[in-house]
């Protein structure tokens, strides 16, 4: 995921410079694959690269996520947006909104009317170009706008195109057709969902938009969503109908449907920003599927046992201050509630690589572990390796050559290569392998090849070690267990 | 009197028993085990969720005609063995490791291979800690790359282990990735019939030719499997 370091400093200004954010990123957080300096027009800005661990793919993959988690582990100012996005008085609204599937888990709608589409201002251009993306117009730039900046997909109808000012979140049915907003046909199936008006127009698919309710120029009212999908449904779907969004990458992670409200509200904000003419209706928020509060208890002797860091209370409090994490503290242990964007804590052990990153692996001293152990001698490796010195010590050297193969017993289902087969056999490699050698022997300085090698070799239902060997252009394949000479 | 003229090791043999050597000075025992696993062991047992992305994924070989069969990705398949065994036996704590041929399906270049080696281990006990395996695996890799050979954890995520870590060793002061580690997911213990509240254990799984090929300077990862004997010069 690409991340501007401006973008960042919306929210938290007294971020430290680029190079050492880096750093940060890679010891504390995730990989940070590349940092770019970007400089245009006198001013200068650095884009990472940072490979979002999946576990944190449901907040990480954002600006403001990102810069939550940073305020937190620098224990830096983290500027609040929310109470910016001033929305005017909203007016009543005919809107109505069904969900009649169980994989759309909240769905946060409002009609917006008076809207004016134009190119984007400046700032949002260039906010989109630091993470890769093109400028459309001013609606859907705001929504990608929302996506990059805390997470959320949204999307925008034409309301002119959306029949009975109703959308209707149903399952589809096998055989169903939408047009893509690229143009593209796709067929739906039971798997997935159909987002509908209410004259039964399919306008939506979950993870894209379809062609129906576009947005185009002539554009002046619009319903906005923020729907929570289903990560199964999300990826599968995905899969299916070979849809590869920014959107979909988001819903297959597993959002918190808190979210949602948020995103709408930013958007609406944000339209207004560009559109200051236009008129909001009401959100109606849909939300059969409410995230539960969870609880989580650990103590600080079995964070100090997972990591063998001695790590005490109060180093722990400290850390469940900065990440504002509601506790109970009892002798050794804390009950926190978890905070609902934080969907990959769940055990004490979950803690224990919270507490342990945010403390730095760097104070993990390595430590010998003392327990007496009792380790059994391995008697297919003791034969593989009298095997190996016997014929080491006959003169003959070791190959390895490739498992795969044009012929066999046994097929893989796929591969890369025309090779998909795997060997029965070693003798076929290992001539392969004399020819080469021969070749090769003045540069070799050997007069004779003499070769062996020791693997697997797979037959209908088994898999069996064999030992091969050559004798001038002969070549001796046998049965680890039956090899004697 | 005649000179006795011996063969030479496989480069990748060599390696393999200086590592096995080390291990076993540290008390692990050598577990070898099947190139073709069932989705159980290459999967389940590592607390990979069935719809997870991973058992999709296009680097997998799946084995025609055999159902739930695959060729291993990597040799923790063999340790979840040996470890059900071990509890069976009542043989707690335990460790082992193993070094052995994987397989992914993807396009080869000098660094990926659809075949190639992996060093997997695991140490399971009632207070084996994140700092005992910084120990066993940094003294690994002194074995295997000289004294001044220093690593280090960066964070991670795999699901069969929690708190995860990518390794990281330097190396003529270069940060080299090694592969991933961690201390085992409380499931996976769960799943090999063990009391995660009673045990931890640690686990790991790193590239085996890539220490080859940093310790001699080999450029590609594709050589090893070329049957050359141009490369048998260690």
């Amino acid at each position: 995921m690409k991340i501007s370091y401006n973008w960042l400093k919306w929210y938290i200004p007294d971020a430290p410079s680029a190079e050492k954010l880096a750093n940060i990123f890679t010891y504390h957080i995730t990989e940070v694959e590349n940092v770019e300096h970007r400089v245009s027009n006198n001013t200068e800005d650095w884009i990472f690269d940072i490979k979002i661990l999946p576990n944190r793919a449901h907040d990480l993959l954002s600006h403001m996520g990102v810069a939550r988690e940073l305020a937190s582990l620098l224990n830096i100012t983290y500027v609040d947006p929310t109470p910016k996005y001033k929305v005017p008085d909203a007016k009543p609204t005919k809107l109505k909104i069904e969900i009649n599937t169980k994989k759309d888990r909240r769905h946060v709608g409002r009609i917006v009317r008076n809207v004016k589409i134009d190119p984007s201002p400046e700032w949002v251009v260039k906010h989109l170009a630091s993470v890769g993306q093109r400028s459309i117009n001013n609606i859907v730039d705001a929504t990608n706008l929302v996506m990059f900046n805390c997470g959320q997909p949204t999307h925008a109808f034409d309301l002119a195109k959306v029949s009975g000012e109703m959308l209707n979140i149903r399952d589809a049915q096998n055989g169903e057709k939408i047009v893509l907003l690229t143009g593209e046909d796709k067929i739906l199936d039971d798997t997935m969902i159909a987002i509908c008006d209410g004259a039964g127009n399919i306008l939506d698919t979950g993870i894209k938009g379809g062609k129906h309710a576009e947005i185009t120029t002539n554009t002046t009212d619009l319903i906005l969503e923020a729907d929570n999908f289903d990560p199964i449904f999300a990826r599968k779907t995905g899969q299916k109908l070979n849809i590869f969004t920014d959107a979909r990458k988001r819903f297959e992670n597993n959002l918190s449907p808190e979210l949602a409200l948020y995103a709408m509200q930013e958007l609406s904000a944000l339209i207004l920003e560009m559109c200051s003419e236009a008129t909001f209706e009401d959100i109606i928020d849909t939300y059969p599927q409410k995230q539960k509060e969870r609880k989580l208890q650990f103590s600080s002797d079995k964070i100090s046992k997972i990591l063998g860091l001695q790590v005490s209370d109060k180093e722990i409090e400290d850390i469940l201050k900065r990440y504002i994490f509601e506790y109970v503290h009892k002798k050794n242990f804390f009950t926190i509630t978890v905070p609902f964007m934080r969907l990959d804590l769940e055990t004490e052990e979950d803690m224990a690589e919270e507490i342990g990153r945010v403390i730095g692996y760097d104070k993990l001293e390595p430590k010998m572990p003392e327990i007496k152990l009792m380790p059994k001698t391995n008697n297919t490796y003791e034969k593989i390796y009298n095997a190996r010195n016997k014929l080491l010590n006959e003169g003959y050297s070791e190959v390895m050559t490739y498992a795969f193969c044009e012929k066999g017993e046994v097929e893989v289902m796929q591969s890369a290569s025309d090779k998909k087969f795997l060997r029965n056999n070693l003798s076929d490699g290992l001539k392969e392998s004399i020819k080469l050698n021969k070749m090769n022997s003045p540069l070799l300085g050997m007069d004779e090849i003499k070769i062996f090698e020791i693997g697997t070799i797979f037959l209908k239902d088994k898999e069996e070690i064999h030992v091969a060997f050559n004798e001038g252009n002969k070549v001796i394949e046998k049965n680890l267990d039956e090899f004697q000479r | 009197m005649e000179e006795k003229i011996t063969g030479k090791r496989h480069p990748l043999s060599i390696l393999a028993d200086e590592a096995y050597q080390t291990f076993s000075e540290m008390g692990f025992e050598i577990a070898l085990g099947p190139e073709i696993e069932t989705e159980w062991y290459n999967f389940d047992v590592l607390n990979v969720p069935k719809d997870h992305p991973a058992r999709d994924m296009q680097d997998t070989f799946w084995i025609k005609n055999q159902k739930d069969k695959v060729l291993r990705k990597f040799c923790t398949s063999v340790s979840a063995r040996e470890i059900k065994k071990a509890v069976k036996e009542n043989r707690l704590p335990c460790a082992f490791v193993s070094i052995g041929k994987v397989f992914r399906n993807e396009a080869t270049d000098a660094t990926h291979e659809m075949q190639f080696h992996q060093i997997d281990g695991v140490m399971i006990g009632e207070n084996i800690s994140a700092t005992n395996m910084k120990a066993v695996l940094s003294n690994f890799y002194k074995k295997m790359l000289g004294e001044k050979t220093y690593i280090e954890f960066r964070p991670s995520f795999f699901p069969f282990t929690e708190p995860s870590f990518e390794v990281f060793v330097k190396f003529n002061n270069k940060w080299l990735e090694m592969g991933g580690s961690g201390m085992l997911h409380p499931n996976v213990l769960r799943s090999v019939g063990i009391d995660p509240e009673k045990y931890q254990g640690f686990a790991w799984g790193h590239g085996f030719d890539r220490i080859a090929m940093v310790k001699w300077g080999i450029p590609d990862v594709r050589l090893f499997y070329q049957g050359d004997l141009r490369l048998n010069q260690f």
